[in-house]
């Protein structure tokens, strides 16, 4: 079995959940050290008796890479195109999130092709905590 | 409140703008980002696949732009703004970050609007990223919810 999909292999309307990822320090760290974004290393800020929460655009990150990890491959991505998302709730150091994934619509181009993946961010109370769109180009089946 | 010079809602005029200090971006970027993220995906991390594709070689992942220019308009607000959630993001990733390409963030103010809570509104930020030649690579549009002084 192939180890990737290519477009014409994608069906619109398919459903993957993903594994799930704890959210650590380490991530909070490395996220800060990345971005140069270090507000959030003040774990002090915010509610008290509640874990700290962590940058939005962190969760973004974690979790796009748990679309590479479907139990079926997903196509090969050549470009992100477009990111449509919403932030609803936070998410907090300890909090474990997957990814629902389901894509809603396919466009062939001459060379390859334009998915959209409709993508919600799931914690471990199974509460929507982020949710929106991933526009891909993908490739084609290459012609042997 | 001592301490804090952060811009509430009232101060945050439409058309305000910004502009950071310019980030190169190096492979050690590109491999902490695969590493964090997960994303290993041949584009960012194969230089010798990458040689024969249309790039020429590895390119940033278009998250890692995202994330960096998060940085960058932090550093590009003097007074950052009186933040209490980000809501959303409209982002179009236009052209390839490569390893070396210097780039910035310019921010600006393009609305805000009341809510129906008196102590909240929302603040509209465009964010364009470009490249030591210029080149728009990524824009896009972040909703703020800012605080209103009661």
């Amino acid at each position: 079995m192939e180890a990737t999909r290519y477009f014409e292999d994608i069906g619109v309307g398919e459903v993957f959940r993903t594994p799930g990822r704890t959210v650590t320090e380490a991530d909070l760290v490395r996220f800060a050290g990345i971005s140069g974004d270090h507000e959030a290393l003040d774990q002090t800020r915010g509610e008290p008796g509640l874990p700290p929460t962590v940058p939005d655009t962190l969760v973004v990150v974690i979790t796009s890479g748990l679309g590479f990890r479907t139990p079926v491959p997903q196509a090969q991505v050549l470009a992100f195109m477009v990111l449509e998302w919403r932030f609803l709730a936070p998410v907090r150091l300890g909090d474990t999130v997957h990814c629902r994934l389901q894509v809603t619509a396919k466009r062939g181009l001459k060379e390859g092709g334009v998915l959209v993946e409709k993508r919600e961010i799931v914690n471990q109370r199974g509460e929507v905590v982020q949710e929106g769109e991933y526009k891909l180009l993908v490739a084609r089946r290459p012609q042997t | 409140m001592t301490g804090d010079d952060r811009q509430y809602f009232e101060e945050i005029q439409v058309g305000d703008e910004y502009l950071s200090p310019g980030r190169t971006v190096t492979e050690a970027d590109i491999v902490a980002f695969a590493g964090l993220s997960g994303d290993y995906n041949v584009l960012h991390t194969d230089a010798e696949f990458m040689r024969t594709s249309i790039f020429g070689e590895r390119i940033a992942h278009g998250l890692l732009g995202l994330a960096i220019q998060s940085g960058l308009g932090m550093r590009a607000m003097p007074r950052p703004l009186a933040t209490m959630a980000f809501l959303g993001v409209r982002w179009r990733f236009k052209g390839p970050i490569k390893i070396g390409d210097t780039i910035k963030v310019r921010i600006k103010v393009v609305d805000k609007r009341e809510t129906s809570k008196p102590d909240r509104g929302i603040v509209v930020l465009q964010r364009v990223i470009v490249n030591q030649r210029g080149e728009v690579v990524q824009e896009g549009e972040t909703d703020i919810m800012v605080e209103r002084r009661q």
